[in-house]
């Protein structure tokens, strides 16, 4: 079984985050031999021969963004570690873990990207893995990894760590980026896009941390070597956060190819209490669900957007039989509406007004005509209700809260109607 | 001019379109005549993209993109749909989205029959709500300053406000407040939204959430009656629409004029025509009786008597009269007057100034004389001048939008800080009197200076430039003038603020110069104001006449004015108002006033505008070119005005730099955006050369700056309750230093005493000043003179 | 206003680490937080000046964000996960049991201070649902039982600082993932317990 990024967090358990035992087990060298041997551009070319992609939720090929990047300087490499998109755990791990790889990742890409200011933007409730972050970052500068003149290589680079205050909206990459300019976490209109306009309007790199903690592997083993794991298009182990009713929860790293059924079951231990699984959101929040039709289906990045989904953060909460779909729903939605930075009007109303009517339908007092209701006010938001979403807003969060209602309508219409018909749920 | 826009080929709903290259699509369908229909976008600000109102689809290689229109740009062979099922859908969707928490109250709302939201729910909106659920619900209006109401309910959350207060007039006082579907518009608590651009937020809000307290359910908009009109506050002239109902003004609306106000107007502006309705307006000629009270009169017996009073005193030598005034009508009002004064009464003792601005052949067309949009092409500008944000607001708003939004480099000169400061590359303060010195550091680039020169040397250069405080001698501006001109690409603009001033200079009302931009021949003589102040005072000068102008209260040095009409044999004013002149004068008469005539202005461009008529005045009341004629007739003279329109069409005829500028010139197309003046021919030599200016000694202890500020105690301001609120008690800005030197500690009251006077003032520590300055507003309540040198105390 | 000689220069510092001072707004904000235990006007006001921003601009930033507690907050801030993986599990039972505990409905403060209580979405500890934290440490695999004892031992021992390790140890039960060494530090206020804020309590 391949692994790349939580070898050392699994063999060293009590101190994996430390710099000591980063460098007894080989930390630093991939850093030491590219500053000291390999160009900027040699790097990016391995990473974009990797073909890793982007592991924040949009699956986007990581070398591809980088050679977007606008030539005027300076130019910024910022880290997104916001993760808070319920069911997603992993960024935590390895911020917590192995704090190190990450910023190892970072001085390499920074290196190959000609940056030399980089900022770790972590989620506020997120405050263990900002201390260890915090004080890995200590160490590095401590160690001549970071500051100026990097290993006597003549590279230098600072490196922030910032945290975020309670807003998912602030993972969105231009959001986020306004939110670290010191302004409302509002998603940008895009174009222009982060890698010609970002951080104070120059040219910036966005990158999820699990992506960034792939590049000390890629540039130590090449990238024809990652290249060369797992199915084509979902290249390299991936991590996935595992939640809900199964027996074993948490953060696995995977090779992806596999059937779903092998990881809810194989990874996962089965459902709690041998129930029957009713469904399970494939990639985070935001991912239209599945249902027990899809246990055969592979799990890769295509074969699950074919499916109209996503794999998106990797997040995979699993229901079983006991789940009231209407209150799940509206859980999800909840926390989107919750969530809306509150700029578009279909996302700021409509999230809002598909709380309120889903609301009223757990509650019993739902009407024959609001699931059609639920579904008219979802195509206001995402016309068409298509895969991939198309969207009546700036970014694609109001879309998400879509995903639910989709999910419910398409899987379980029959549990809606007897919530209106039976005055509330019919579970209990 | 405006150069010819590259066209770019477009299908828009299947329709080819030509349409200009680098505009939004919001923009280019409309110049295909396709309306689409939007919310938060606003053709003078950034786009967001937030409302989501506009959305089309344009065809793509993946198919139809759905794309909001003010933020896509157009592209050669873009196919756009406006129509679709799919754009209607979510067209629609937006709407309704939009009217789900938004109250009912149209019927009770400012801005129903005039709000976006109203006309786009009746063109295509639901006909009734799908939502069972509450409203959103606040308190209704909030006060959010002394000027604006905010009902968040109405509130549809499209930033224009914000993003103006933010981007445009750059006093962010109210910002959205909390997150999604919580968001509000807001301020800081107990910190209102002061700002002197607050109405603008108002205008652009497009559905009734701003509304502006003087207008608040003072009428409907199918009751109002408008005409386009040009804004007599200050010489920037912005474009405005006046709106009445029942002969009443009840409010002005900014025009989107491109080369002056973009659309914009200060508070001032906008809300300072309460005194047109004031009881205080003068409606009846006064006469002053045996016992030396104004008395009510006949028109015919106050225009007898001035008319025998006068020319018996005229009789006695062109010295004997003089005239005061005119700065603040129409240029054939202006025209009028010194027909008037010269034809009539045989006298060059004329000025339209009161010492306070700049040399009127300066005013009336310098060479290289620049427009308010250079500054859209300047590299470089230099502001050395009063602060633009309290004189000349718009004027403020266009040299920000440089720095801003089109990358200029600001270099602001002044006593102490200004609005522009926060915008400029370099801000240079000085000490009132060491003027020249700094001017040649500056020329020289030395010491600190040399960043700024080095930008000076970056053209084109636009020089704003004026006379800082009131007091600073006219000469160094004109000395930063011939040092600007020098400039790589110079254009420059000369500024002070009286409305018309630079028109009534044009018109001749100046010992020196003659109608049409024409030097008055060698040697003609005649007095300027100050030279007709000491004149009475000495007695050389017996008779006055005013026209809307009150030396007593706006002559730097007050005392004197009032020595000097209390020296006059014989004083007339023609005016609105019983202001402190008018109050000593022997006859006083009745003028209409701004809305209630017709007739021209001409802006600190040099720009001649068309002001119009929309209400009859005060019944006593009358033209001010009427009552001219009228005293003249009784002279046995005519000044030729049998209209206000044949004045203006002899204008056109006589005064060069006028030539063809006519009502109907100014009254269609591109002539309502104004006509400026073409400058003199050649060059125009300074007035005085930059070396006979000796600098003033900086004394040893304290200097006076003495500025305005926008809202002081001037007659016009104090005569509407909305504006008269605003203005600020004076008060002493004394620096730090100067503070502890004199032994002042904070808050603690001062006496000052400078050339004309002594007040007592509290003190508020200023440490933008350079130390040893002191600082006061002027006409706030507290005169001591203009004179460069003062002395301070504290008092216990 | 300004604060005390220890509070500004740690505001300096944290100006000093981004290349635009209106970056430092966030920071800021929870230095401002500590130092009052609540994010107070004047504490806007002073993040205002040391900023750039208008003070308006200040309180839209700070009230976009859920951690910014503009009105009073108790001592001990208990936030429990009722998202979507927490649900599953019990977490809405969690909250009622933790708000029958304190006496402290979701949303509100108790009257003598000790506790705020709110339901929050998902923290990112899913896999050792349900979870809560308390001054946004936290504890994973917490039943409604340990929720109640977790307040309980609060409201007795009244630590003034809250280590994570030490509630998930008398409290918690499956974590998401092996957190590795117990840790020094913990929070000293409801603002998250980082060395730059100053509020990480590794002193005491
Ligand atoms: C609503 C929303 C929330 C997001 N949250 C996160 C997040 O928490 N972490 C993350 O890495 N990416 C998140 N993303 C994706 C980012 O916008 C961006 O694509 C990503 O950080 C890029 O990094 P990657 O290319 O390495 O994946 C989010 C996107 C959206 C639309
Ligand atoms: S879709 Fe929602 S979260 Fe995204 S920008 Fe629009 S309002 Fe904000
Ligand atoms: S108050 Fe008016 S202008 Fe301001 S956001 Fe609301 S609707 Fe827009
Ligand atoms: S007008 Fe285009 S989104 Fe508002
Ligand atoms: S859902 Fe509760 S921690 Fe993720």
């Amino acid at each position: 079984m391949t692994q790349i990024l939580t070898t050392r967090m699994e063999a060293h358990p009590s101190d994996s985050h430390t710099l000591g035992r980063y460098e007894d087990t080989g930390g630093y060298a991939v850093l030491r031999t590219a500053l000291a041997g390999m160009q900027p551009d040699a790097i990016v070319a391995e990473v974009k021969a990797s073909n890793l992609r982007g592991r924040g939720g949009a699956n986007f090929p990581c070398g591809v963004k980088w050679g977007f990047l606008a030539p005027s300087r300076p130019r910024y490499l910022v880290i997104n570690g916001d993760e808070s998109e319920p069911g997603t755990f992993k960024d935590r791990q390895l911020l917590e873990r192995d704090p190190h790889q990450l910023i190892e990742g970072i001085i390499l890409s920074a290196y190959a990207l000609g940056v030399h200011h980089a900022f770790i933007y972590i989620r506020g409730e997120y405050p263990r893995p900002a201390r260890r972050v915090q004080r890995a970052v200590e160490e590095a500068y401590g160690a001549g990894y970071l500051g100026r003149d990097i290993l006597g290589s003549g590279f230098d680079l600072e490196v922030t760590v910032h945290l975020g205050a309670g807003a998912y909206i602030c993972g969105e990459e231009t959001a986020l980026l306004n939110s670290l300019e010191g302004r409302r976490g509002e998603p940008r209109i895009k174009p222009p896009f982060p890698a010609v306009e970002g951080l104070y309007a120059k040219p910036t790199i966005v990158n999820n941390v699990e992506t960034i903690s792939n590049i000390p592997w890629i540039v130590g083993n090449g990238g024809a070597a990652y290249d060369a794991i797992g199915p084509e298009g979902s290249r390299g182990t991936r991590m996935f956060s595992l939640s809900g009713h199964v027996n074993q929860p948490g953060n696995y790293e995977v090779v992806m190819g596999m059937t779903w059924r092998d990881f809810i079951y194989g990874y996962g231990g089965g459902i709690r209490h041998g129930n029957a699984l009713k469904a399970w959101i494939p990639g985070g929040a935001s991912a239209p669900w599945f249902v027990e039709e899809h246990l055969d289906t592979p799990l890769t990045i295509d074969d699950v957007a074919k499916n109209r989904s996503m794999l998106g953060s990797g997040a995979v909460v699993v229901m079983d039989e006991t789940t009231c779909m209407v209150k799940a729903a509206l859980r999800v939605v909840r926390f989107f509406a919750h969530e809306s930075c509150g700029q578009c009007t279909p996302c700021r109303e409509g999230a809002t007004w598909l709380q309120q009517v889903l609301t009223r339908i757990e509650a019993g007092a739902g009407r024959d005509i609001d699931l059609d209701l639920l579904l008219d006010i979802s195509d206001n938001i995402s016309p068409g209700l298509a895969w991939p979403p198309a969207m009546t807003t700036i970014c694609p969060l109001g879309p998400s809260a879509v995903s639910p209602i989709t999910s419910i309508a398409t899987y379980f219409k029959d549990e809606v109607a007897a919530h209106v018909h039976g005055g509330g749920c019919p579970l209990g | 001019m405006a150069e010819q826009p590259t066209l770019v080929t477009i299908t828009v709903d299947g329709k080819p379109a030509q349409v200009p290259a680098g505009t939004l699509l919001i923009e280019a369908v409309k110049a295909a005549g396709v309306h689409i229909p939007h919310f938060c976008y606003h053709p003078r600000m950034k786009p967001v993209g937030m409302c989501r109102m506009c959305l089309i689809e344009v065809e793509g290689p993946r198919g139809m993109l759905l794309t909001t229109s003010c933020t896509t740009p157009v592209a050669d062979g873009m196919a756009v749909h406006t129509e679709s099922d799919t754009v209607k859908k979510a067209q629609e969707g937006v709407l309704e989205f939009l009217l789900l928490n938004h109250p009912l109250d149209c019927p009770v709302c400012d801005r129903g029959g005039e709000c976006p939201l109203q006309d786009q729910t009746m063109a295509c909106g639901p006909g009734e709500s799908r939502m069972v659920e509450e409203k959103r619900h606040y308190p209704k209006p909030i006060p959010i300053s002394d000027l604006v109401l905010l009902d968040r309910e109405r509130c549809i959350l499209c930033a224009r406000c914000t993003r103006f207060s933010d981007e445009i007039s750059g006093d962010p006082l109210i910002e959205f407040k909390g997150r999604g579907n919580a968001v509000e518009v807001n301020t800081f608590p107990d910190e209102p939204f002061a700002s002197y651009f607050s109405g603008n937020t108002v205008q652009i809000c497009p559905v009734g959430a701003l509304t502006a307290t003087p207008y608040r359910f003072r009428a409907r908009p199918w009751d109002l009656e408008a005409v386009e009109s040009t804004c007599p506050h200050c010489s920037v002239g912005c474009r405005i629409s006046v709106q009445s109902s029942r002969n009443q003004v009840l409010r002005f609306m900014g025009v989107d004029n491109g080369p002056t106000n973009q659309g914009w107007l200060c508070d001032k502006g906008r809300f300072g025509f309460e005194y047109l309705g004031s009881p205080q307006r003068l409606a009846a000629p006064l006469i002053r009786n045996a016992d030396g009270v104004l008395q009510e009169a006949a028109w015919s017996d106050a225009l007898d008597l001035v008319a025998e009073r006068l020319g018996a005193l005229a009789a006695g030598g062109p010295d004997v009269v003089a005239g005061l005034g005119g700065a603040r009508g129409t240029n054939e009002e202006a025209f009028a007057f010194g027909k008037f004064l010269r034809e009539t009464l045989g006298t060059n003792n004329l000025d339209a100034q009161l010492g306070d601005g700049l040399d009127a052949r300066l005013l009336a067309g310098i060479t290289a004389r620049g427009t308010i949009d250079d500054l859209e092409r300047a590299r470089t500008v230099l502001v050395w001048a009063p602060d633009l944000k309290e004189e000349l607001p718009v004027l403020y708003l266009r040299v920000r939008r440089a720095a801003t939004e089109l990358g200029a480099r600001l270099i602001v000169v002044h006593p102490r800080e200004t609005g522009l400061d926060p915008v400029a590359a370099h801000t240079i303060r000085y000490r009132p009197g060491a003027g020249t010195e700094l001017l040649r550091r500056l020329a020289d680039g030395s010491g600190d200076l040399a960043e700024a020169r080095r930008a000076l040397g970056e053209g084109p250069v636009v020089a704003i430039v004026g006379r800082p405080g009131a007091g600073d001698d006219p000469r160094l501006a004109e000395a930063v003038l011939a040092f600007a001109a020098g400039l790589p690409g110079a254009t420059l603009l000369p500024v002070t603020r009286r409305s018309n001033v630079y028109g009534a200079a044009d018109m001749g009302l100046d010992p020196g110069l003659l109608p049409g931009r024409v030097a008055a021949p060698a040697g003609t003589g005649g007095r300027d104001a100050a030279g007709i102040i000491e004149g009475l005072i000495a007695g050389e000068v017996a008779g006055l006449v005013l026209l809307g102008a009150d030396p007593v209260a706006d002559y730097l040095e007050p005392a004197r004015a009032a020595a000097a009409l209390e020296a006059a044999s014989f004083t007339v004013a023609i005016g609105l108002f019983l202001d402190e002149s008018a109050a000593m004068a022997d006859v006083v008469l009745p003028a209409l006033g701004f809305a209630e005539v017709e007739g021209t202005v001409t802006n600190l461009e040099g720009r001649v505008q068309k002001v119009n008529r929309l209400l009859p005045g005060p019944a006593g009341a009358r033209p001010t070119h009427e009552i001219l004629e009228d005293i003249a007739r009784r002279m046995g003279g005519s000044i030729g005005a049998a209209s206000a329109e044949a004045l203006a069409a002899e204008m056109a005829a006589t005064a060069p730099a006028y030539a063809g500028i006519t009502w109907e010139a100014l009254s269609w197309g591109e002539g309502r955006r104004g006509i400026v003046a073409p400058g003199p021919a050649g060059s125009q030599p300074l007035v005085h050369a930059p070396e006979d200016h000796a600098p003033p000694p900086v004394g040893r202890n304290l200097v006076l700056h003495l500025a305005r500020v926008l809202y002081d105690q001037g007659t016009l301001t104090q005569a509407g309750p909305s504006l008269a609120k605003l203005a600020r008690p004076a008060a002493a800005h004394v620096h730090p230093e100067d503070a502890t030197r004199f032994g002042i500690p904070a808050g603690a009251t001062v006496r000052v005493t400078g050339s004309g006077g002594s007040v007592e003032l509290p003190t508020v520590f200023d440490p933008s000043l350079v130390a040893g300055t002191v600082y006061l507003p002027l006409h706030c309540g507290a005169s001591i003179g203009a004179g460069l040198e003062i002395t301070m105390e504290a008092v216990s | 206003m300004t604060w005390d000689r220890r509070t500004e220069d740690r505001a300096a510092a944290i100006v000093g680490r981004y290349p635009e001072k209106r970056s430092a707004v966030m920071p800021l904000l929870y230095l401002a937080m500590a130092e009052d235990g609540y994010l107070s006007e004047d504490g806007m006001r002073r993040v205002a000046q040391l900023t750039g921003l208008s003070n308006a601009q200040v309180q839209g930033v700070a009230s976009f964000y859920t951690m910014y507690k503009r009105d009073g907050v108790g001592e001990y801030l208990v936030s429990v996960c009722t998202s979507i993986s927490c649900m599953l599990l019990g977490g809405d039972d969690v909250l009622d049991a933790v708000a029958a505990e304190t006496g402290v409905a979701d949303g509100e403060t108790g009257e003598d201070g000790l506790f705020s209580v709110e339901h929050g979405e998902c923290i990112g500890a899913c896999g050792g649902a349900p979870a809560l934290q308390v001054n946004y440490e936290l504890i994973e695999g917490v039943t409604p039982d340990h929720g109640r004892a977790l307040c309980r031992w609060l409201a007795e021992n009244r630590p003034a600082v809250v280590r994570g390790d030490d509630l998930q140890e008398r409290f918690g039960g499956r974590r998401s993932f092996d957190w590795g060494p117990v840790e020094a530090g913990g929070a000293t206020g409801a603002v998250p317990a980082f060395g730059p804020l100053g509020t990480a309590g590794e002193g005491s």
